[in-house]
């Protein structure tokens, strides 16, 4: 056992040499003073941000509409992975099971970035690329998790509600939602919270946002209107974090 | 089907999966507005004879009439306006926690309100006043709009026969709906399932765990063991050794409401102690 363990050791040591060797990667060259000065001088190239009106004004714009793109991206997540989720939760048979959960699986594998590329070649440069891109890879993610939940709800509350003539459709209105509603709310806040950070980042293909606005400043070496971006940024995800916890609390219990 | 039937069995078996036989080819009837218990050890097959009744679970053999129609033999359609007729009392009431009182009993009549209805009635619940009036049978009218999890066990279950007091069914059965009510309560609500059986005419099939509630209340006794019937008799001809009998496997004495021995005399009947 012991032997096992230290070869897995030198083995990874011997892989993160290969790497160094095969990437041609010179870390001393990280150290050296010049290095290191550069470093220094675009670090401070970012002092002071812009707090000019003009620049204040582009950026709330920018901020709402990262917001308006993850919260509609969400939104329409949430609508499409409920319908995905029936059946792949089984309630239509095997095979329309086998078939939702394929497609979610595979919305879910494209990651974000890639569904915005694509999505940008489609729709345009803009925040509808960004919506678009957001609501198809989190509908992946929220389908499944409906779907889980949904299997997971007792089946004794509308299986009464059948058994006494109730549609199906009904039933599972009036005898599996009440069950299942909060964990669903709490899947799509949480999911709209990692949103709006990724539609900040999003803007880097051109989606739109606050992101977008980054890249141009970064690409036009405008050092501290792009830091003003990044202070934005960071305001958001703090205040989102926190009142995605709050509405969770109040929502769910 | 015999048109003054509401439940006819002929030769019915079941067997679950796992092998176990909870019912063996029973034959019985029941007349439309009876009121019939069941009574039994735990494990003789009576909350079985009740889904076959609610067409809920289909006999291995044997045929069954409800309502003048083997269920069976509908369409899905027809299986629906069949099973909205029939209302059960689940011994565990089958409600959402966070549903509210009112939606909970309004749920009652899914299978008979037109679908705008029922949709609109989770916005805002439809009738009010009809489901207040239930739980005030109840005596639980002041929880109207609590949500269920704030209810104890018993005031669950009389909810959950308030849904099917809502339900206005041809035929209810009730699978043990007092078991977590205290004594004077239970009496109450058995009474009211009767007094509804009555009034309306309709048939009342209920299993009981306290055999004092099923003599008392019920003109017609059907003690069941081992999935048969044992005896098919009025009260008044239910004899202490036959009770005696039915119970042996389980215990020494016959399960009554507190476990008081069965000693008080129905009004206007005559019978011997229990066990004296």
């Amino acid at each position: 056992m012991r032997g096992a363990h230290w070869a897995v050791v030198a083995g990874l040591v011997a892989a993160t040499w290969a790497s160094f060797a095969y990437l041609a990667l010179d870390l001393g060259q990280l150290l050296t003073l010049e290095a290191q000065a550069q470093m220094w001088k675009y670090v401070v190239s970012f002092f002071p941000p812009d707090f000019s009106a003009g620049h204040l004004s582009r950026i709330g714009q920018g901020t709402l509409e990262t917001i308006a793109i993850s919260a509609i991206g969400t939104a329409l997540a949430a609508v499409l992975g409920l319908l995905l989720a029936l059946p792949a939760a089984g309630r239509f048979g095997v095979v329309p099971r086998a078939m939702a959960r394929l497609l979610l699986n595979f919305l879910r594998s494209i990651p974000e970035l890639v569904w915005a590329a694509l999505m940008v070649i489609a729709a345009g440069l803009g925040p509808f690329a960004g919506t678009l891109a957001l609501a198809w890879h989190t509908t992946g993610v929220i389908g499944r998790l409906f779907a889980e939940t949904l299997e997971n709800a007792p089946a004794a509350p509308a299986g009464a509600l059948r058994l006494s003539g109730s549609p199906a459709s009904l039933a599972f209105l009036y005898g599996t939602m009440p069950n299942v509603v909060p964990q669903l709310i709490a899947y799509t806040l949480y999911r709209w919270e990692i949103n709006i950070r990724m539609a900040a980042i999003l803007g880097v293909v051109g989606a739109g946002g606050l992101g977008q606005m980054l890249y141009f400043s970064l690409s036009l070496f405008q050092q501290p209107q792009a830091m003003t971006v990044i202070l934005a940024m960071l305001a958001l995800v703090v205040i989102v974090d926190g009142a995605s916890a709050w509405l969770r609390q109040r929502l769910v219990h | 089907m015999d048109a003054r039937l509401s439940v006819k069995f002929n030769k019915v078996s079941l067997e679950y999966p796992n092998g176990v036989r909870a019912v063996r080819r029973l034959d019985c009837e029941i007349r439309k507005g009876e009121r019939v218990a069941i009574i039994g050890p735990s494990g003789a097959g009576k909350t079985s004879l009740l889904r076959i009744l609610a067409t809920a679970l289909r006999p291995s053999s044997g045929t069954i009439g409800v309502l003048d129609t083997d269920p069976w033999r509908l369409d899905r359609g027809n299986l629906r306006r069949l099973r909205s007729r029939i209302g059960m009392v689940h011994q565990a009431p089958p409600i959402p926690p966070r549903q509210r009182v009112v939606t909970a009993v309004l749920a009652g009549r899914l299978g008979q309100w037109p679908a705008w209805r029922s949709l609109a009635s989770l916005v805002y619940p439809m009738d009010i006043a009809g489901a207040e009036r239930m739980l005030a049978r109840m005596e639980i009218a002041d929880k109207l709009f609590e949500r269920c999890d704030q209810l104890s066990g018993g005031q669950l279950q009389r909810v959950g026969v308030a849904r099917v007091l809502y339900q206005r069914p041809d035929l209810i059965l009730t699978d043990e709906p007092v078991s977590a009510v205290d004594p004077a309560l239970s009496d109450r609500v058995v009474g009211e399932l009767n007094r509804e059986a009555i009034e309306r005419g309709v048939t009342l099939v209920a299993s009981l765990h306290a055999v004092d509630l099923a003599l008392h209340r019920f003109p017609r006794v059907i003690g069941v063991r081992a999935g048969e019937i044992v005896f098919d008799l009025p009260p008044v001809r239910v004899s202490d050794g036959m009770l005696a009998e039915l119970y042996a496997s389980e215990s020494r004495t016959v399960p009554t409401q507190d476990n008081q021995t069965l000693e008080t005399v129905p009004a206007g009947v005559r019978r011997r102690p229990m066990f004296s």
